[in-house]
């Protein structure tokens, strides 16, 4: 008997669907709009993340920056605006270009010197706290204008909050970068077998670059969203955020060895954890053990994307038989 | 127990050994042995049985049948890796099996540290004092505390020796150990067999290279399609001879006559004095169009970093390249751009996108085409899959499959039609068939002359002497770097192009 296999993503919706059929039956507040609604809110950031940090990812590195780096772009987009004056226009674009030329610059080191981007995203990190913790003066910010600013994270379009749409903008473009363009095309290639894509005109060099550029500058955007919403910036106001995102990559079928990701997996990843974690609020189970269920969820996540469970891989099922 | 010296000074006996893969015999029934304290060579063409015979000899797979004995004791039927190592087997390995991360002495004494005391802890000074006394009696220019990956490939040989050495292997066996070795390198080995002889242990030596098995071996066993053809003792070990037995005067012979056709279209390629230092010195010659150049050469004789070169993957230092009447600097992208294609030497690690679809792994090289703005069309790519599908005919025909699970031959012609779908002028094939099964070497043989037909150029690059004759219109083989000869509007076989590789001129042997 031969199925045509499903995609990725559709086998994470089979997944997603019947888990919110059975939050739903458990708690009748489950499936209301303003609780759906704010489970998709609280994966926001996780998700605009999530749309750049794919593309280090699939060519094989990471970037662990993340956090810092949204964090310090929230400090620096209030610096442009509330010290400096600058129009709100004009810091964010400011902001943008920072977060692109930082995560040049970590594709430079990854590329260019070689050095393994995880360590070189660890230091960057670290390094991009510490300039947070400077700039803000170690203090807790908070910003309450201008008022179009304010509104990006906290005003509503057709009842939906606004950065619902920043966060599905983001990753349809970057889907659809990824499954249809030439760039996407390389990034996979790059990812899959660097050697041969070299050999077929590819520059990995470049494509790399590219990578933890764009990275950068969804961590900007995922920063400057985050600090709109929030209504405050410090250095450690995304701490830890990089490891929700790549976790949401890992549920959503993106390789931990690279060549192969999808925005749409990581996004329905990351509701899908969102959902969990609702689901134990909603249920009454205390917070503490919520960190077992989701590490749970990675594993199992984990094992049934790479296939280890499957005979043909040799591993657990064939070792029974 | 047996007494070690009742076996009349042999170390090693196969007798009949006989080892199929799926039908196919590989080796049949071989009779071979080696001597205590002598080096003896193995020889044999590509796919002749040398790495079968190693194989069952280390225990890395077993016979079918046949008997061996080893030191006086019988081998049996399930051998194994580890009980060749007890029995005193050691390989030297092409791959080297060093960890990069330790030293020379922590690798030499690998699970078998001295230990302090009655302790399960590593006495570290004694196994660097061990190792270091081991360096000193061989005189290796190597130091106990040296990290692996800080030395030399010859350094980490010279390790691997030491290693097989206090193990207290009593036959080493060495396959190809001078391929990635300088002159001066090869010297320093040379003499380290020499002590390893003086000392009664014995070497099997695999080897290319006609001069090294002259000058080092005692004995020389050659293989052909899997069978014994002779043993040659020291007096009659000569290259002509050695070439003559392994490519030997078989009924298909005739097959493999191929003669070497007047090429008269128009020059495509033009190189001249082209030089990468240490890798290939002052090669000229022409190409032309719908032309098969085949290039011979032992392995490092600089055939593939030639090929590299000229597609633009690694710099060159001096020369001219001129291709259709204007000069020519290559990178991967210039020569992509110029209708120039490249299919290299390891498939698996340099050819295919094992992770995506047969669709991906052709659209690849065909960005150009397929996305002029930017955005893949996805018809258009569908559609160049099909027609590479269909070119080539792989197997199963379909596009989505991912190319790691496809069979080798499949593989390759995949890594073809990512090409062919290309408006081609010239291609650059590096060993096309290792590892195919005959059928998809066929297959991939009638693309090579379709594709000179339709008046693409071809240069390819073969350690498959049948191939390289039967494919090529014109030869030119390589050696130690430099173009050493060029057959072209005459008869040639197997042989002649390996006497040429070997470095004898027609008419300067014996024979």
């Amino acid at each position: 008997m031969k199925i045509k296999p499903l995609t990725q993503d559709v086998r994470l919706l089979l997944v997603l669907l019947p888990l919110m059929a059975v939050l739903s039956t458990l708690s009748p507040r489950f499936l209301t709009l303003d609780n759906l609604t704010n489970v998709v809110w609280s994966v926001c950031l996780i998700g605009i993340l999530a749309s750049g940090a794919i593309y280090p990812r699939i060519t094989g590195g990471i970037d662990l920056s993340l956090g810092s780096m949204a964090a310090l772009s929230g400090i620096v987009v209030d610096m442009f605006m509330n010290r400096f004056g600058f129009h709100w226009i004009l810091a964010i674009a400011l902001t943008l270009l920072i977060g692109a030329l930082i995560g040049l610059f970590n594709g430079f080191i990854v590329a260019k010197i070689k050095v393994p981007a995880f360590v070189v995203t660890m230091a960057a990190k670290t390094y991009l706290y510490g300039v947070g913790l400077v700039v803000s003066q170690g203090a807790m910010l908070a910003i309450l204008k201008p008022k179009p600013f304010i509104a990006i994270g906290t005003g509503r379009f057709l009842g939906l909050p606004i950065p619902i749409y920043i966060m599905f903008a983001l990753a349809l473009s970057s889907q659809f970068i990824l499954k249809r363009s030439a760039f996407g095309r390389k990034v996979m290639a790059v990812g899959a077998n660097e050697v041969a894509a070299k050999l077929s005109g590819v520059d990995p060099d470049s494509i790399r670059l590219a990578a933890y550029t764009i990275s950068g500058v969804t961590s900007a955007i995922g920063g400057v969203v985050l600090a709109s919403l929030t209504q405050q910036v410090f250095a450690a106001a995304a701490s830890g955020v990089e490891l929700d995102v790549m976790t949401a990559l890992v549920i959503g079928g993106t390789s931990p060895i690279g060549g192969r990701g999808s925005v749409a997996g990581g996004l329905i990843g990351a509701i899908m954890v969102a959902f969990i974690v609702n689901g134990l609020n909603l249920m009454n189970v205390p917070a503490s053990f919520h960190p077992i269920v989701t590490g749970s969820v990675i594993i199992v996540a984990l094992l049934l994307n790479e296939g280890y469970l499957s005979p043909k891989k040799g591993g657990l099922s064939s070792a029974r038989r | 127990m047996n007494d070690n010296s009742a076996d009349g000074g042999i170390l090693l006996e196969c007798r009949s050994v006989t080892k199929s893969y799926s039908g196919t015999t590989v080796l049949d029934k071989v009779d071979f042995s080696i001597r205590r304290g002598e080096v003896h060579a193995l020889v044999g063409e590509n796919g002749a049985g040398k790495s079968t015979l190693v194989k069952l000899i280390t225990g890395v797979t077993n016979r079918d049948s046949g008997d061996i004995v080893f030191d006086g004791k019988t081998v049996p039927l399930e051998h194994s890796r580890k009980l060749s190592q007890e029995l005193g087997i050691a390989v030297i390995y092409q791959e080297l099996s060093l960890i990069p991360g330790m030293t020379v002495a922590q690798n030499i004494f690998l699970t078998k540290e001295p230990l302090l005391g009655k302790t399960r802890l590593i006495d570290s000074k004694k196994m660097n004092r061990m190792a270091q006394e081991l360096i000193e009696k061989y005189e290796f220019p190597l130091k106990a505390t040296d990290f692996i990956d800080r030395i030399s490939i010859a350094q980490r040989q010279l390790v691997e020796i030491l290693k097989a050495l206090s193990g207290h292997a009593s036959l080493m066996i060495m396959d190809e150990p001078s391929s990635s070795l300088t002159k001066t390198e090869v010297e320093m080995l040379f003499r380290i067999i020499h002590s390893l002889r003086a000392e009664g242990i014995s070497v099997l030596y695999i080897s290319h290279r006609m001069e090294e098995v002259y000058a080092l071996s005692d004995r020389v066993t050659v293989l052909r399609d899997g069978k014994l053809v002779s043993v040659l003792d020291k007096e009659r070990i000569s290259p002509a001879e050695i070439i003559r037995l392994m490519i030997g005067h078989k009924l298909e012979e005739a097959a493999i006559h191929h003669q070497l056709p007047r090429i008269e279209s128009g020059v495509v390629l033009e190189v001249e004095g082209l030089t990468s230092v240490g890798k290939f010195q002052d090669i000229s010659f022409l190409l032309h169009e719908g032309e098969v150049l085949g290039i011979g050469g032992l392995v490092g004789s600089g055939r593939t970093e030639l090929v590299r070169a000229l597609y633009g993957i690694d710099p060159i230092d001096a020369g001219k390249i001129t291709y259709f009447g204007k000069p020519f600097a290559p990178s991967v992208r210039a020569s992509i751009a110029a209708g120039i294609g490249f299919i290299p030497e390891e498939r698996r690690l340099q050819g295919i996108l094992a992770t995506q679809s047969v669709t991906r792994n052709i659209g690849i090289p065909n960005l150009d085409l397929l996305a002029p703005r930017g955005v893949v069309r996805v018809k258009a790519e569908q559609e160049y899959s099909l027609r590479g599908i269909k070119l080539l005919n792989v197997k199963p025909p379909n596009p989505d499959q991912l190319v790691g699970n496809l069979s080798g031959g499949n593989q390759q012609k995949v890594v073809l039609a990512k090409w062919l779908v290309r408006d081609l002028k010239l291609i650059f094939i590096d060993e096309p068939t290792v590892g195919i099964d005959i059928g998809a070497k066929e297959e991939i043989y009638d693309h090579v002359r379709k594709l000179a037909g339709m008046g693409v150029s071809v240069i390819l690059v073969s350690s498959d002497l049948p191939e390289l004759t039967r494919l090529s219109d014109r030869v030119i083989v390589l050696r130690k770097g430099k173009v050493f000869h060029e057959f072209k509007e005459c008869m040639l076989t197997s042989e002649m192009i390996l006497r040429a590789a070997s470095g004898i001129t027609e008419g300067s042997d014996e024979n």
